[in-house]
Formats: C-alpha cells, sequence, structure tokens
C-alpha cells in the first residue's frame, strides 16, 4: 500500500478548525464563569451565549480505545467537541446544556472521575518514569495512581483551602512544573555514579563530561582515558549520565523520592514561589509507596486544618513560619535540609526573631 | 562559490571531525564563513539543509544536545537511501 | 492473562482513580503490534520488583529533513522484550490549546494503531501529543500519514521547543491577550528552528492569558508571554452586593488578602485605588462576576526559567514590563522574540539556556540587544552591594 506524499513544516493544524461555534462566535468575547460543581463550569459571553464544560480525570497515559470511548461520548453529547488541559484532564464542551447531566451521568457510570474545578486536587502533573524513560530512578505514574486513590475524594466532592497542585518527577531533570507545586515527589540519588571506565573512554567527550558537572566533581583520568569523581563534591545530580551514559548514577537501593512543598505558579497575592524541601528522602516502595502517600497525606491534612481561606500552601507555611511547619507536621528537620549549594546565602536565617 | 562546492567542503570539514568534535550547525557556518570570507550565513544554511534534506547529513543526538554528523550505514538503509 | 504475571501492577488495576496499568492492558487490544503494550507491562513489572528503569539513552532517530520530533528509546532487555527493543516516543504538534474533534482524535488514533503501540500521553508535559512506542522502519510511514493530513512533528533537541499556552481567549474571560493565536503564530513562526536543532541547547515558549498562569509559563520557559492589563479594574457593584448578600465575607477575603492594601469597601460598595493595584488577580479570580481587568491589554514579557539541573531551577524574569499583543501577526512580540533568541543563540555555550547565559552576563548586555530600558519593574529590588560596571556610554548622559 502506497503512503500519502508527506510534507514539511505545516506545524500544526490550526486551532479555529476545532472549535465549536459557540466558542468561536464568542471568542475573546466572555464575561463571566460560574463553576457548578467540581467537575461542571459554564461560562458566559457578552453577547449571554453560554459554554458549559465537563471535565474529568485522565492518567494521562492513555490508550487510543479510551480516547475513542471519549470521542464517542463527545460526539452523542457535544458534537465531538473535546479539548484537554494543561493538567491533563479532559474537558467535554457542551453547546447545548440540556446535554450536560445526562453526560456527566453517563460518564460516571462508565466509571469516570467527573472534578477537578474549584479549591481541591486537579490531575497531578507528572513524568515518564520506568514505563518510558532511561533516567527514571521511580515510576512516576505508579505513585500518582497511589496517591490519588488516596485523594480522589478532592478531585470529585471535598474543598480546601485553595488549590493544592500535585507533582511527581521521576528524576531531577523535571520534565514538569515539580519545583513550583505545592506539594510534590521528586526522584534522587544518593551514592556517587559508578565509572564504566572502558566505555567512557569509547562513547563519551571527556570534556563535555568534565564541563557537564555542576560541582566541579569531575576531573580527567588521561592514562586510561576516562574520568573520575571526587567524591566529597559530587551531589548527585545525575548530569554527567545524561551526557554519558557509561557513568551510571542508578543505585536501586539507594534512589528513592524526596517531597518537596510550598511552590506557586499564579502571581496572584504572593509571587510564584519554588517549592522547598519537607522530606529529603523515602524509599521506593512499589507498587504503592505507602510511606510516599502518608506523607503527603499528613501535610495535607495539617494544611486543611490551619490554613486561612484562600491560602496556597506555600503563603500558609510563609505566615506561620518554616519552624512552626516542622512542628505542626512532625516531620523532621535534618542537614538536608540547611541549603549548601547556590542558594545558601538567600535561605539562613539572618535575625534574631524566631518561634520555637 | 557554487552549492556543490559548499556541500564539498562541508562534507569533507565532518569527515575530519567524525569522532573529535560534535559539530553544530554553528560550528559549520562559522568554519565556512572563516574560510571564504564572501560566504554568508544563508547560503551555507542553504548548502546545508539541502544536503540534510536527502540524507547526506544529518542531526544527531546524545550527550544531551543536538549535533549534525554523517549518516551512518544502517540509517541510510533505513530510509531506502542505499 | 497475557504473557507475563504481573502481581504488582494488577495491584494498580484497583481503586477508583484511572489507572495507567489498565491502559497499557487495553492497548493490546488494537494495536496492529500488540506484543509491544505486552512487553511493556513484563518490563515494568521487573522495574517495579528490581526498583530499576530498563531503557537505553535515546538513540539516533527521526525522519528525513528533521532533527526534532522522535525521541530514540530502545530496551535494556531486547531479548527478553522484544516487543519494545524499540519504543520510540513521536510527539505530534498539539493544536494550541489542545483543542480538538472526535474525527480529527479518532484519525489519529487509527494511524498510531497502525503503525504503533496504540500508547499515548494526552498530552506531555512541553504540550505536544506524545505517541509512545514504535519502531524506526515505522517512523518514516507515520511522518507521511501525519504530515499529509496537516499533523506535523514538535520540536526536541537543541531546538525550539513545541510552544504552548492555556485556553486564552477561547474559554477564559480574564485572558488580556490572545493565548492560543500567539502561541500558534509563534509555532508557525519557528518552523524551522522547531524541526531542524540549530540552537545551543532547548528553548521553550508559553503564553497564559493572565497572572493565573494556567500554563505555567513562568516557571518552564525561556520565553514567559503573561497577560496583563494597565487602567482601571471594571467594578459592578450590583454583583458586590450579591456575592456580599450570598455569604462572602468580602472585608476578609478580599480586601484584608490584597497584596497592595488598595482595597477599601464601604458597606456593600468596593472601591480600588488602581494606581497602588499591582495587577495580580486575587479580587478579580474570586469574584469573576463583579471584577474585570482594565481595558488596554497587554504582555509582560519574563524569561529564563527552568527545571533545576543543573545550578537550580529559576523562575522567569521580568525584562519587558509591558507589551501590546493586539497588532497583525503579533509583530511587536515576534520581533521581540526573534532578538531574544538572536542574542541568546550568539552568545550561550552548548546546553546553556537563557536564564544560565543571564546569569553569567547579567541583563544588561540582553537589555542593550533588544533596546530596552532599565525600569524598577524588573527588579525586586536594587543591588546592594557597591561594585558595578561602568561602560564609556554612560558618562555621556
Ligand atoms: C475558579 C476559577 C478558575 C478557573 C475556572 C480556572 C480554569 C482553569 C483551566 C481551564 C485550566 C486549564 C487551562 C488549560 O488547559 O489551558 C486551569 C489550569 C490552571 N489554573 Fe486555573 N482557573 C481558575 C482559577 C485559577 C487560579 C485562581 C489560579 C492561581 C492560583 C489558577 C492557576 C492555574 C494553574 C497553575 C493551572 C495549571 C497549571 C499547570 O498545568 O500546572 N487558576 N485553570
Ligand atoms: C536538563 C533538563 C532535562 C533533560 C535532560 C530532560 C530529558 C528528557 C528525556 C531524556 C526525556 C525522554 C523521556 C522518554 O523517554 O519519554 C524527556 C521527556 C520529556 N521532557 Fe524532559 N528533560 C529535561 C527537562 C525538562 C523540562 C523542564 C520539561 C518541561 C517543562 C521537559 C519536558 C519534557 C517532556 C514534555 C517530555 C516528554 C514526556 C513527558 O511529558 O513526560 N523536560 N526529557
Ligand atoms: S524527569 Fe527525568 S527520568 Fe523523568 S522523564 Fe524527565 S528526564 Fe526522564
Ligand atoms: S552526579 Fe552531578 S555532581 Fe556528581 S559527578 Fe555527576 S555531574 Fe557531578
Ligand atoms: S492563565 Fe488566565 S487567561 Fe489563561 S486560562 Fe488561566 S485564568 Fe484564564
Ligand atoms: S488585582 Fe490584586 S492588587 Fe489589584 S486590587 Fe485585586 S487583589 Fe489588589
Amino acid at each position: 500500500m502506497s503512503l500519502p506524499e508527506r510534507q514539511t513544516d505545516v506545524g500544526p493544524p490550526h486551532f479555529e478548525k476545532f472549535l465549536p461555534p459557540v466558542i468561536k462566535e464568542n471568542y475573546g468575547k466572555w464575561k463571566s464563569h460560574e463553576v457548578l460543581t467540581p467537575g461542571t463550569m459554564v461560562h458566559t459571553a457578552e453577547s449571554g451565549d453560554q459554554i458549559h464544560t465537563v471535565r474529568i480525570a485522565s492518567p494521562r497515559i492513555l490508550a487510543t480505545e479510551t480516547i475513542r470511548e471519549m470521542c464517542d461520548l463527545a460526539e452523542k453529547y457535544c458534537g465531538g467537541f473535546i479539548r484537554f488541559t494543561t493538567r491533563n484532564n479532559v474537558e467535554f464542551l457542551v453547546s447545548d446544556k440540556a446535554q450536560m447531566d445526562p453526560l456527566v451521568a453517563e460518564l460516571k457510570e462508565k466509571g469516570y472521575m467527573v472534578g477537578g474545578i474549584g479549591p481541591g486536587i486537579s490531575n497531578v502533573i507528572h513524568t515518564q518514569g520506568w514505563v518510558h524513560c532511561h533516567g527514571a530512578c521511580t515510576d512516576a505514574s505508579g505513585i500518582v495512581k497511589a496517591m490519588m486513590d488516596e485523594f480522589h475524594e478532592y478531585f470529585t466532592t471535598k474543598t480546601l483551602p485553595n488549590k493544592v497542585r500535585l507533582a511527581v518527577a521521576c528524576c531531577v531533570n523535571m520534565c514538569g512544573a515539580v519545583h513550583v507545586s505545592d506539594i510534590a515527589v521528586v526522584a534522587v540519588h544518593r551514592k556517587v555514579p559508578a565509572i564504566d571506565d572502558e566505555n567512557v573512554g569509547k562513547m563519551c567527550e571527556i570534556p563535555t563530561v568534565i564541563g557537564s558537572c555542576p560541582t566541579s566533581a569531575i576531573r580527567p583520568n588521561p592514562k586510561d582515558k576516562t574520568v573520575t569523581i571526587n567524591e566529597e563534591k559530587c551531589m548527585y545530580c545525575g548530569n554527567c549520565f545524561t551526557v554519558c551514559p557509561p557513568i551510571n548514577i542508578h543505585n536501586p537501593e539507594h534512589d528513592g523520592v524526596a517531597i518537596v512543598v510550598g511552590g506557586k505558579i499564579g502571581s496572584l497575592r504572593t509571587s510564584p514561589k519554588f517549592s522547598k524541601l519537607a522530606i529529603p528522602f523515602l524509599h521506593n516502595e512499589p507498587p504503592r509507596w505507602p510511606k510516599v502517600v502518608d506523607a503527603i497525606k499528613n501535610i495535607l491534612d495539617v494544611y486543611a486544618a490551619n490554613a486561612r481561606k484562600h491560602e496556597r500552601v506555600g503563603e500558609w507555611i510563609e505566615r506561620i513560619g518554616w519552624e512552626d511547619f516542622f512542628k505542626l507536621t512532625g516531620i523532621e528537620f535534618t542537614f538536608q535540609h540547611i541549603d549548601d549549594f547556590t542558594f545558601m546565602r538567600d535561605t539562613l536565617r539572618t535575625s534574631a526573631a524566631f518561634k520555637y | 562559490m557554487e552549492e556543490k562546492e559548499i556541500q564539498d567542503e562541508i562534507f569533507a570539514y565532518l569527515e575530519k571531525m567524525k569522532g573529535k568534535k560534535k559539530l553544530k550547525e554553528k560550528d559549520i557556518y562559522k568554519k565556512m564563513m572563516a574560510d571564504h570570507a564572501e560566504l554568508d550565513k544563508n547560503t551555507v544554511k542553504t548548502a546545508l539543509r539541502a544536503m540534510i534534506n536527502v540524507g547526506k547529513v544529518m542531526y544527531s543526538y546524545g550527550g544531551g544536545a543536538s549535533s549534525v554528523e554523517i549518516p551512518s550505514e544502517e540509517y541510510l538503509k533505513e530510509k531506502g537511501l542505499i | 492473562m497475557g504473557k507475563y504475571k504481573t502481581p504488582m501492577l494488577d495491584e494498580l488495576e484497583k481503586g477508583p482513580w484511572p489507572s495507567f496499568v489498565t491502559e497499557i492492558r487495553k492497548a493490546m487490544n488494537t494495536s496492529a503490534m500488540p506484543e509491544m503494550a505486552e512487553d511493556e507491562l513484563g518490563q515494568l513489572e521487573k522495574s517495579y520488583v528490581t526498583k530499576k528503569g530498563y531503557w537505553k539513552h535515546g538513540g539516533i532517530v527521526g525522519v528525513l529533513g528533521y532533527g526534532s520530533g522522535v525521541i530514540g528509546r530502545y530496551s535494556s532487555l531486547p531479548e527478553e522484550f522484544p516487543g519494545i527493543a524499540h519504543f520510540h516516543t513521536y510527539r505530534i504538534n498539539q493544536p494550541s490549546g489542545f483543542f480538538y474533534t472526535s474525527a480529527a482524535l479518532k484519525e489519529i488514533c487509527d494511524i498510531w494503531d497502525k503503525y504503533g503501540s496504540s500508547l499515548t500521553n494526552m498530552h506531555g508535559s512541553t504540550g505536544d501529543l506524545v505517541l509512545l512506542g514504535t519502531t524506526t522502519a515505522n517512523l518514516e510511514p507515520l511522518f507521511a500519514e501525519y504530515s499529509s493530513r496537516g499533523w506535523d512533528l514538535g520540536g526536541s533537541g537543541s531546538a525550539m521547543r513545541t510552544p504552548s499556552c492555556c485556553v486564552g481567549m477561547a474559554r477564559c474571560e480574564w485572558a488580556n491577550i490572545d493565548a492560543m493565536g500567539i502561541c500558534n503564530h509563534m509555532t508557525q513562526h519557528f518552523q524551522d528552528e522547531l524541526h531542524r536543532p540549530a540552537f545551543p541547547y532547548k528553548f521553550k515558549i508559553k503564553v497564559s492569558g493572565c497572572a493565573c498562569d494556567c500554563v505555567a509559563a513562568i516557571a518552564r520557559a525561556d520565553l514567559s508571554i503573561i497577560g496583563t492589563w494597565k487602567g482601571d479594574i471594571r467594578i459592578d457593584q450590583a454583583e458586590v452586593k450579591k456575592y456580599a448578600d450570598g455569604g462572602m465575607d468580602i472585608q476578609s477575603e478580599i480586601v484584608g488578602m490584597c497584596p497592595t492594601e488598595c482595597m477599601t469597601l464601604d458597606g456593600t460598595t468596593l472601591s480600588i485605588n488602581n494606581e497602588q493595584c499591582s495587577r495580580c488577580m486575587h479580587c478579580i479570580s474570586k469574584m469573576t462576576m463583579a471584577l474585570r481587568p482594565g481595558e488596554e491589554k497587554g504582555a509582560t514579557i519574563l524569561v529564563g526559567s527552568k527545571a533545576p539541573i543543573v545550578v537550580g531551577s529559576l523562575i522567569s524574569w521580568v525584562l519587558v514590563p509591558f507589551i501590546k499583543c493586539d497588532d497583525e501577526d503579533f509583530a511587536l512580540l515576534t520581533e521581540l522574540t526573534e532578538n531574544i533568541i538572536e542574542w541568546w543563540d550568539d552568545n550561550a555555550k552548548p546546553r546553556e539556556r537563557l536564564g544560565e547565559l543571564i546569569e553569567v552576563k547579567g541583563m544588561r548586555p540582553l537589555l542593550e540587544a533588544i533596546g530596552v530600558d532599565p525600569q524598577p519593574q524588573q527588579v525586586r529590588e536594587p543591588r546592594k552591594d557597591p561594585f558595578f560596571f561602568w561602560s564609556e556610554s554612560d558618562f555621556d548622559k
């Protein structure tokens, strides 16, 4: 069978082809919206026209069979108009209001989770993990599944003081937005990489390998056409592994995850914030990572009980102070919490006023 | 310079550097412009792109960064070019 | 069921949240190569047991003429799991705002079932529609099928990465700029830079319509374009009263949480000292029926954000406080973008992101290169130390 003629540099199709007529007509002329339930909302335009949205969760990894099933539902209830959100939820764009409730009913009947809107927990931004990436030192999808089995009510019904954005990254490259999430899991190494001397010489450009190390821990070893690593300087970032595979950073015994908290994207009230270290290390415990889930549940519960309405996790912690955060959550404060890398100057305390 | 001549020189340069240094497009522009004052970036770029389009030269990826290389026989077979 | 026993993964098919394991299993039903999803499950179960991944570093694969869009992936245990000896990623550039019709999606699925594993990521964290798992031999057929239907590849490697945006004017009353229009325009404008990796490293563009920043532009784009406004927030006092009557404690929830303390409430009449407002979006997002952004719209341009590799993560810094984005083809914004990229491309070392380059060189050379004056909006506070550079041009002032 012959293939169609390829084209280059055509880019993606223009989005206009995929907009429901009511959106096309009111593009840029929306006036307000109302969240009806955690899974439904209605946007109203200046003209008075309305579009109803129904949002469902997705595991992000989707089989084409599931996509087709969603498409069938979209055809049945909303003219086939369907979109995805930046957090990997799926949205049905319903122009005929009467179709919304039956759509929700059928979605629930089929086992889909309707929700994700408003002050709760939306879908979890995450990365490839053992499912697909060579760098992964945990499985992102597995942790997400275990977490959300526990927290799903915050997606569908329960609310929190404000949105809590969760994320999971399977290595410090963080192909997500872990460094600015309310609560996030990031996989970390704790051991200096092992060097396969013979292959380093064959496969890698030595100057590039040396240049890749942020702490200048890597020295050339010209005699054996390889490199050596200064154990005292290495902080296990894995960048040398990225540029040179024979430098193996993986160590299943010692790899695991850290939990970071208090990051924020929006500029609402306070500036965007980085997430900061709460728990330096928990072991990988597949398939359900119970200690990770418990640790997050603890932080969530303490936040829910103590934060003021509209306060994000990071805003709440800044108001009460980090010393109180550790006290309230019972999380142990360790040497690892004190920055000794690029941000040390900004993070040590420079005042005699603090709490116990 | 004729496009063909430029392409031959690019190819020779890539062959010479093979296994020594991974070249980026920009390294090739710089080298060609240094050797031939009359050449500008766009002329070299056009010549190089024409080579890439037919698989005489290819983009490669390794060590976290992209570079330009002479394709392996395996690649050429895969693309039905030899 | 299937070739492998997967007790660990079976555990993840239980529970209410949708299961990715179930999805991998379902892929066996539709793919022309069901052994791909099957062996993926087998290998993944092994990872769950040993706590170790079994993928090799990406290899050199792609479609003729392009250097981007395909990520090579090979199992390190091809004999044990031959179905995933090749398991490459094919990144389709998504339509701006992730809008589809069922017909378009089904067509994408049909082609993928024929040439791939039937597994997808909807979507990758950069924005692409990610097709997960195909062979080297199937790349050219996939490209012919998709590109002929108008679906091009996205970016990867040292290239412009696929731009991405929030839903913007299509369905959000807070959009100050046409986020989807800008995203689509940038994607089309930079096709060459997207597909042919000639940059020092990756370059990401993300566009959000307002400071809520639903696409996380400020945290994960070298160039973050965020909608904003000038002028007065529009207030509908009747709607303010409705919020009060509905039980909202406007004094503490809105006025009391305004970061610049520029709001006052008199009974149920709300007033804003707009000169003092920092346009943070708190009040508007909580009282969308009553408050609307001012009418002079534009964008704030911030640069430099990235994940922690290598010397720590960065959140983007303000470069241009306000730029209009309503001209034909976003010409002002496009020119600014080109100038920023040119400065970076000319100065960066390999694998140096824009934010890292600015850390090395300082903001001044970039500001001079793009012809933007220093302004207090660009800093949180002025410098503290007395060590600063002068150049000849400063003495002429
Ligand atoms: C109730 C009012 C709101 C509605 C209806 C709303 C709507 C949305 C929508 C539709 C998305 C997906 C966007 C897309 O796919 O392009 C989204 C994502 C997001 N929204 Fe909002 N939004 C609201 C309020 C806010 C507020 C107040 C903030 C800031 C605190 C915020 C921050 C975000 C973020 C950070 C994301 C996703 C970013 C990511 O992917 O990590 N939103 N929101
Ligand atoms: C130096 C830092 C980074 C390196 C070396 C890196 C490397 C990689 C690698 C090797 C993969 C392939 C995974 C697979 O086989 O599917 C990948 C996937 C991906 N990366 Fe990164 N990455 C980095 C940072 C980021 C960041 C900060 C983002 C986004 C903000 C990002 C977005 C993506 C996306 C969208 C994918 C596709 C799969 C997914 O969505 O999870 N990367 N990256
Ligand atoms: S976070 Fe690391 S391990 Fe995970 S997909 Fe990205 S590069 Fe791979
Ligand atoms: S892991 Fe990071 S710190 Fe350690 S040697 Fe490699 S590059 Fe350097
Ligand atoms: S960033 Fe602002 S304009 Fe865009 S979808 Fe979010 S709230 Fe709306
Ligand atoms: S936008 Fe922010 S700063 Fe401006 S009035 Fe509202 S809450 Fe205050």
